[in-house]
């Protein structure tokens, strides 16, 4: 009979048991995820979206690789981060964009944002979203054009134009609400059009317990809230507001990455709402249509601001415990 | 279902649970030793020290060792025989001064703590409480008549037994609020006369609804005691937490519940306070659970204190594959220990066994900043901020993000996905902490 004797016994210190959730687990929920809008977007923008996807994801994963080995690094493409990052930039872009283009941006966001200030964790921007802003910033004629589906792709006109720049009624060449929320008849980057999928997307990471689902609520609470007030209290021009550009895809898929959000459950709300109301102002008074991104990345710089200031009040404490800005 | 768990702050985690192999298992005897050990420090505070020597017979129930000031407890033999040795023997705390007694089988009785039941006030009952040397028994061990003994001007209007057994293999309170639900009712009624107490709550967590139906029965139409059923999350049983979940108070930082009117008491030490109320018998014997994968036939056992454990272990059938880890307690809190001559103590609720490939440890990753830790945690800590600020020698900033009040639940680095040894660095944090208030005072 085995005795104790014959065995070895660690003695490192409770807890004993480790939950199975690991860094590369949560991240493979995401890629699984992001299949949901990748299908949309095959099947409204043809196969090449699929190939746009691969380039995405093979240039982030080669760079991070690189780079890695270069650095004398630990290798860490096995926890998928980077996958998501490459799906991101592919599924951000027009479906006109040269494939070049999802090179240089997944560069950008792999080598520049991710790596430099030290990799997974240390970033303090969403590196898919740093990518898009610096693409449409740089690279604009090669991924503005907004091509709607179909045989012989004609450039139309984003439907944000038309509900801009203190326009506060929905122009007639502004597609339905359903086309906009299915994504039918619509041009745009090829992951965000289909709204329905994003929302299937959602759910599952909600469900899976990888994403905090209000992030994505009060982000796009605040925005319908602020768009209704503002137009009037008009559902149409608030819809519009909600269901054009990059908003849901954004708020799903890019709001809610861990690194460069808020830590605490108070900074995280503050992060969501403040990303609402920027986004809503930049669209508004500045009539600048990709005011997701920058509204993201602005909130992504103060996320350590608002994390010391709302760190969580102890149990048992009167106040907020008072801290040193994360480093 | 594992991960099927929607994210939000929850204070608490939903740590798998493996009751299962013991749950259904009625509580049986444990085997009587020949040698029972009795460490001195097998509760919180001040060692106890041993009034008898070698060479004595010693009757069943008879004063050993004797409690020392206010914060400790005194220990009875729970067998009758000789005193073998005393000396340091392994126990749960590493190598402590004990006394070896050598059973004679006869259990020969002492005289019991008090010869009548009757006009017992409230100051002998809590006297007998204390003589009994009963502690916390749900685990912390801390010494149950200072619980009961508020400050001038501290009015008790709460009372909260404890049957919120939250460790992923324990089932010992689970089966005695079954078998014994009579006790317990009876031992709470005791204390609903020591004091003023205007709610009593029992709080059971709702996997375990059989033993709910038991103490329904067992307190019949008296109405001062409700039942709270509450989720079954990991830690719900800890004591800071079920006061804030069951009456919304928090114990401040470094204080007791008696600071927010409440006492918080553990049904098996309930159990053990009416035993020696009613019956003037000190604390002798406690239900253990034995358990793990490993264990061939697991059990829930009434055993003497002072057992080693490795009489469960033969009683238990021995090992059906290689352990890698002997728990003294569950796997969230419990203590690791290599001996099976480790006795069984006032708060050896479960002994667990780990499988061998369990306890393989995972590599460490970057912090992904996911949250989750301080989702999970009970006291609202930032875990991760804690650890940091130790690894990079910051031991104020440490202080500041409330080291100190962290409950050692385990949560934290149960969840982490990146495998950060958060617990670990944030244990070395306190003690830091304490070691340089030691020296500055
Ligand atoms: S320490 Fe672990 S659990 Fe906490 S935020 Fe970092 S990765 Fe998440
Ligand atoms: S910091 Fe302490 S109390 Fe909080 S989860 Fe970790 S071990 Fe538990």
């Amino acid at each position: 009979m085995m005795s104790l004797q014959d065995m070895t016994l660690k003695m490192s210190a409770s807890p004993h048991l480790k939950s199975r959730r690991k860094t590369d687990w949560i991240m493979k929920q995401v890629v699984i995820a992001l299949f949901l809008p990748l299908l949309a977007a095959i099947y409204f923008f043809g196969i090449r979206s699929l190939f746009m996807v691969i380039v995405g994801v093979a240039s982030s994963v080669l760079f991070e690789y690189g780079f890695q080995k270069l650095r004398d690094q630990p290798i860490r493409i096995n926890d998928y981060s980077a996958v998501i990052t490459g799906m991101l930039i592919g599924l951000s872009v027009p479906v006109t964009a040269p494939y070049w283009t999802i090179i240089i941006g997944s560069f950008f966001a792999i080598v520049i944002i991710k790596q430099l200030p030290g990799g997974i964790g240390r970033n303090m921007f969403n590196p898919a979203v740093g990518a898009r802003v610096m693409l449409k910033v740089f690279f604009s004629p090669w991924i503005t054009n907004w091509v709607a589906p179909g045989a012989d792709a004609v450039s139309t006109a984003t439907p944000l134009e038309s509900i801009g720049h203190f326009s506060k009624t929905v122009g007639e060449e502004v597609p339905g609400l359903w086309d906009l929320f299915l994504g039918v008849n619509l041009g745009g980057n090829i992951g965000e059009t289909s709204k329905l999928m994003i929302l299937l997307a959602f759910v599952y990471l909600v469900v899976r317990g990888v994403i905090n689902m209000k992030i994505p609520l009060y982000y796009v609470g605040t925005v319908a809230v602020i768009s209704s007030i503002y137009g009037g209290y008009s559902v149409d021009y608030m819809m519009t507001h909600v269901l054009s550009g990059t908003l849901i895809f954004a708020a799903v898929f890019m709001a809610t990455d861990y690194t460069s959000g808020a830590l605490t459950p108070t900074g995280q709300t503050v992060f969501a709402i403040g990303a609402g109301l920027l986004t809503i102002v930049i669209r508004i008074v500045f009539n600048f249509p990709g005011g997701v991104g920058f509204a993201i990345l602005i909130m992504n710089a103060l996320s350590p601001v608002i994390d010391k200031y709302l760190a969580p009040r102890i149990y048992g404490h009167k106040k907020r415990p008072k801290v040193s800005l994360a480093k | 279902m594992l991960n099927m768990k929607l994210k939000y702050k929850r204070q608490g985690a939903y740590t798998e649970e493996r009751k299962s192999r013991t749950e259904k298992k009625s509580i049986i005897e444990a085997p009587l030793s020949e040698k029972m050990i009795y460490p001195m420090n097998m509760h919180i505070g001040k060692p106890a020290e041993p009034i008898v020597e070698v060479g004595d017979d010693v009757k069943m129930g008879q004063l050993i060792a004797e409690k020392q000031g206010f914060v400790s407890a005194n220990i009875y033999s729970s067998v009758s025989g000789t005193v073998e040795s005393i000396e340091e023997k392994p126990s749960m705390h590493g190598p402590h001064l004990a006394i070896v007694i050598k059973n004679d089988f006869k259990d020969t009785p002492a005289p019991a703590l008090t010869s009548t039941q009757e006009d017992l006030t409230s100051q002998d009952k809590l006297s007998l409480i204390e003589r009994a040397g009963i502690v916390g028994m749900g685990g912390a061990t801390f010494p149950t008549h200072v619980k009961l003994s508020p400050p001038k001007g501290k009015a008790i209007d709460t009372l909260i037994i404890n049957g919120a057994e939250c460790e992923t293999y324990s089932t010992a309170d689970h089966r005695l609020m079954i078998e014994s639900a009579e006790e317990i009712v009876a031992g709470i009624k005791e204390l609903l006369t020591l004091f003023p107490i205007k709610q009593t709550y029992i709080a059971i967590e709702s996997n375990v609804h059989d033993s709910v139906c038991a103490l329904k029965q067992a307190i019949g139409d008296d109405e001062r005691i409700q039942i709270k059923e509450l989720e079954t999350i990991y830690p719900q049983g800890a004591e800071k937490r079920l006061i804030k979940t069951l009456v919304n108070r928090e114990v401040p930082s470094g204080g007791l519940p008696l600071d927010v009117h409440t006492i918080v008491a553990n049904v098996s030490t309930v159990r053990a306070a009416h035993l020696a109320i009613q019956k003037g018998l000190p604390l002798m014997d406690r239900v253990t659970t034995v358990t793990g994968e490993p264990i061939k036939d697991p059990q829930n056992f009434r055993v003497r204190i002072g057992t080693p454990i490795q009489v469960l272990i033969d009683a238990c059938g021995g090992f059906v594959e290689k352990t890698g880890k002997m728990l003294h307690g569950g796997p969230m809190m419990g203590k690791p220990i290599t001996s099976g001559q480790v006795p069984i103590t006032k708060g050896t609720s479960v002994i667990s066994f780990l499988p061998k490939e369990e306890v393989k440890v995972d590599e460490r990753t970057p912090c992904i900043k996911c949250a989750e830790c301080l989702n999970v945690c009970p006291v609202n800590l930032q875990p991760i901020l804690i650890s940091n600020a130790y690894e990079q020698g910051d031991i104020d900033e440490a202080e500041r993000l409330g080291a100190m009040d962290c409950i050692d639940c385990g949560n934290c680095s149960y969840i982490c996905p990146a495998n950060i040894p958060l617990l670990d660095n944030i244990r070395q944090a306190k003690t830091e902490i304490k070691a340089r208030k030691e020296k500055s005072s």
